[in-house]
């Protein structure tokens, strides 16, 4: 209550607190302690209040924001299915125009025969050109023509849920189906999705599919498929023209054997009258000759196989039987290669080499490169589908699907190796990898190929493609400025090794490997050697010409250890136990000099020879001029001795052991370095005319 | 099962007709479907209708394929073969012809699932026109025991046993298709064996 009183007070409208206060005051001292305590109380409620509310708006503003972004979001899914509609209002308002065209079309064919039907085919084709993706070889085909054509929906056949748009085009001898491509402009909508032949093609009217109304089946072995119309009107004219065409079909068919059936008759006693007559006159018509290479090579067709051989090629494709569907082509081929060329051959021609290009189609996704696919089967299992595809005279697009094919698998393999620890190691796994797959793609592709000698200059310059990849890797890891130069030489060393082992086998990619990562070898070489002189700089200038001092016997020779694993001998140097008779400097240098030809001769090549030889004159020289100062110095006159001592071990020994490095490595010893022992000469008569 | 509509049951047993024409493929359709028998003739081309049965307390959906007697085209028919899981081979006992007829389907359905053992009924049709009959109940069930298949004569008109060939038909499909997913547990059906062989027919 006093609270609720206190409240009141305290938000008058034009409070004034000196008033209140003095006021308070008047009740004396506990009153006013009261007070305090009691304004003390509300203001930390209020403070809390005033969070409260703080944190309750800031809740509500998140809130919000959220639901503007789901609104946002419904917005743009708003806008996204107006912009579909909308292509779609667009695509059937052109389409309407076409099948109506081909609609009104169809009973004028019927009426009077076409005077020129290739040209009316050209026409009707040429539309499916504009519209669909990928269906130039069906428009090839002479005769063939546009009857009907619509929107489907295809539904799955189990579920009898829509999955995809499609558009039909029925031709004179077949169905053609093409993909609807959603947000696509311009007047290519579709993409070809299958060419199906009417003969062997069973259309099912779904009479009863539950829920699902205006449906038909369509059975064409081995896929069947189930599509759905907008309106029964509509399916009811797609089955009716499909059977009228199928009818249409047959009976062609049939004529055509019929005209056949009677040529040979007519034939076999125009033959025999003709033997009577070629005595008399060797004039044939030349009509007659037409007819008769007609005959012949429709009779040619009869052949039972022949009439199965498209149907027996799709069954091979479908089950991935390419050796026998090839077999099958391969026979064909020759059967056909003899006989002349008439429109029935040329039509069979055609639903051959449909069926060639589903085949090579087969073929070469078995060699594309595809994420889901796993790589592991190696060049053994593409060795089949290229073998396949040669025989099919694709050798070129073989040839290049199976190096796209190996460039994946090196990709794939690299990538599989960890980059940890040490460079070296990483580089000779890679190495290992990269030249092992090499050598298993030379030796797979003179099996896969042999005698297209064509494909082998494809082969060379793919190496050189993926020799530049790896030595991009290559440098990247070994050439980046902060490897050692004993890392890189170790790691150029292990590279060319491995060529040198490709070359064994006939390829030699050694001096391609040289030329990519010439220009970074040297850059290293160069830097290391300026490093090595500002090192002997750096230490010159503080050199005071003492013996070492390792205080006692056992740093000593812990010393001694650590010089000999750089195979450097300073037994004979040491004197009372822990004293070594050479500078600090010298024995550094001698080490540091002593890798840095190691190295620099593990990435020895003749192009390299004069800049090795002269990086090493040049760093030992400044060591020696670093002598020669120091003897013609006033500093160190008591310590001539010494420093010639030091002296002789830099041109004596190093250069000894520099030697036989050198020999170790079957390099001969350049005369530069050889000349650098006649400096000990100079030293000394400079050592000695500073004493005179 | 009160959810939409498309949620169908997963299992669909595929059924074919196949027979001479006129003998009673689409009548015992029709009977099996919608309980309703009808008189007039009109030869089919090939017409497909889907159901949801419960087949022994579970619900299936079948799907028959309603072909045409007179189907002149090989190809087109093998495909229709090709789609079925099970087929009920109709004759009519009033007419021997259709009888006989049903060798060469047996033949060309066995040709084209090259499996023996495929689902098939042997259905003598119209047996309400007792009267009429020309093939007698024991040729039937002669040449039914030959191919190791069941014989069963129904009668659209009557729907006498019109519901028993399709269930009967549906519960073998069931159990092949049971077999035949413990035996490839998870594997794929081992494709070398369809390979079909070819025979010419004429």
């Amino acid at each position: 209550m006093a609270d609720k009183r206190l409240i009141a007070d305290l938000s008058v409208k034009g409070f004034d607190p000196n008033l209140y206060v003095s006021r308070a005051a008047e009740g004396g001292e506990d009153a006013l302690l009261d007070l305090k305590q009691r304004i003390h109380i509300l203001g930390d409620k209020t403070a809390q209040e005033l969070k409260k509310n703080v944190y309750k708006n800031y809740s509500q503003f998140i809130d919000t924001a959220r639901e503007i972004s789901i609104v946002e979001g419904e917005m743009y899914q708003l806008s996204h299915m107006l912009t579909e509609q909308k292509g779609l209002m667009a695509s059937m308002m052109e389409m309407s125009l076409v099948s109506d065209k081909a609609v009104v079309e169809e009973p004028q064919k019927e009426a009077e025969p076409e005077i020129n039907p290739k040209e009316e085919t050209r026409r009707n084709l040429a539309f499916l050109l504009e519209k669909v993706e990928g269906c130039s070889s069906v428009t090839e085909v002479p005769g063939r023509q546009l009857i009907h054509n619509g929107d489907l929906t295809e539904l799955d056949i189990e579920s009898l849920t829509p999955t995809q748009k499609v558009h039909a085009f029925l031709l004179t001898d077949s169905l053609m189906i093409a993909s609807w491509l959603p947000n696509r402009r311009g007047p290519v909508r579709y993409r070809f999705q299958g060419l199906y032949e009417l003969d062997n093609l069973a259309v099912v009217n779904v009479r009863d599919a539950g829920p699902v109304k205006n449906a038909f089946k369509i059975l064409m072995f081995p896929a069947s498929k189930i599509y759905q119309t907008d309106s029964a009107k509509s399916k009811r004219q797609w089955l009716d023209i499909l059977e009228e065409t199928k009818k249409k079909k047959a009976s062609r068919d049939k004529q055509k054997k019929e005209v056949v059936q009677r040529l040979a008759e007519q034939q076999s006693v125009a033959s025999l009258s003709r033997v009577e007559e070629a005595s008399k006159t060797s004039f044939v018509d030349e009509e007659d000759k037409t007819t008769l290479v007609e005959f012949e090579t429709d009779t040619l067709l009869q052949e039972d196989w022949l009439q199965e051989l498209p149907e027996n090629l799709d069954m091979c494709i479908a089950q991935r039987d390419f050796e026998g569907a090839v077999d099958l082509v391969e026979k064909v081929n020759e059967y056909l290669k003899e006989s002349s060329k008439s429109p029935s051959l040329k039509e069979f021609r055609a639903r051959i080499d449909h069926r060639v290009k589903q085949l090579t189609e087969g073929l070469m996704s078995e060699l594309q490169v595809s994420p889901e696919r796993s790589l592991r089967g190696g060049p053994r299992a593409a060795r089949r589908a290229v073998a396949q595809l040669i025989r099919l005279g694709k050798s070129a697009q073989a040839c290049d699907l199976f190096l796209k094919n190996r460039s994946a698998i090196i990709k794939y393999n690299i990538r599989q190796l960890k980059f940890e620890g040490a460079t070296t190691l990483y580089i000779r796994c890679m190495c290992a990898v990269f030249f092992n797959s090499l050598l298993e793609t030379s030796k797979e592709f003179l099996k896969a190929f042999p005698n297209h000698y064509g494909c082998y200059s494809a082969f060379i310059v793919w190496c050189k493609q993926e020799l530049e990849l790896f030595v991009k890797t290559f440098n990247r890891h070994v050439f980046d400025g902060k490897t050692s130069s004993t890392t890189v030489a170790e790691c150029v060393s292990i590279s060319r090794k491995h060529c040198q082992e490709l070359c064994q086998s006939g390829l030699d990619i050694a001096y391609l490997f040289d030329g990519l990562i010439s220009s970074d070898l040297e850059n290293t070489i160069i830097e290391k050697r300026e490093q090595l002189k500002d090192i002997v700089k750096y230490r010159s200038a503080d050199d005071l010409w003492r013996p070492m001092n390792h205080m006692s016997q056992k740093d000593c020779q812990k010393y001694l250890d650590e010089m000999a694993s750089a195979r450097m001998d300073l037994k004979d140097y040491v004197y009372q136990e822990c004293f070594i008779s050479l500078t600090m400097n010298t024995a550094q240098f001698a080490k540091s000099c002593f890798q840095y030809t190691e190295d620099l001769l593990l990435v020895y090549s003749q192009e390299h020879e004069a800049l090795i030889t002269d990086s090493l004159v040049q760093v030992i020289s400044e060591q020696l001029q670093h002598i020669e100062a120091s003897l013609k110095s006033d500093k160190f006159k008591e310590d001539h001795n010494f420093i010639l001592k030091n002296a002789l071990f830099i041109v004596e020994v190093l250069m000894g052991r520099l030697e036989r490095l050198y020999r170790d490595f079957q390099v001969t010893f350049p005369p530069e370095l050889n000349a650098i022992r006649e400096n000990y000469k100079h030293l000394k008569a400079v050592a000695k005319s500073v004493k005179t | 099962m009160s959810k939409a509509k498309t949620q169908q049951p997963a299992v669909i047993h595929k059924v074919i007709m196949v027979g001479s024409g006129g003998v009673g493929k689409s009548a015992l359709t029709l009977q099996f479907m919608y309980e309703e028998f009808v008189e007039d003739y009109e030869p089919t081309k090939a017409d497909s209708y889907r159901k949801k049965v419960v087949l022994d307390g579970e619900e299936v959906q079948i799907d028959i394929l309603d072909t045409a007697g007179q189907e002149d085209y090989a190809a087109i028919r093998d495909n229709y073969f090709r789609s079925g899981e099970g087929f009920l081979c109709v004759f009519s006992i009033t007419e021997q012809e259709s009888f006989q007829a049903t060798s060469e389907f047996r033949e060309q359905i066995l040709r084209v699932k090259n499996d023996d053992n495929i689902p098939f009924l042997l259905v003598g049709n119209k047996a309400d026109l007792e009267e009429k009959r020309q093939v007698t109940a024991e040729e039937a069930q002669h040449r039914a025991q030959q191919w190791n298949v069941p014989y069963v004569e129904t009668s659209a008109k009557t729907n006498a046993n019109v519901d028993k060939v399709f269930y009967d038909l549906m519960r073998e499909i069931r159990s092949r298709k049971m077999d035949a997913s413990k035996q490839n547990n998870g594997k794929k059906i081992k494709k070398k064996d369809s390979k079909r062989k070819k025979c010419t027919i004429l």
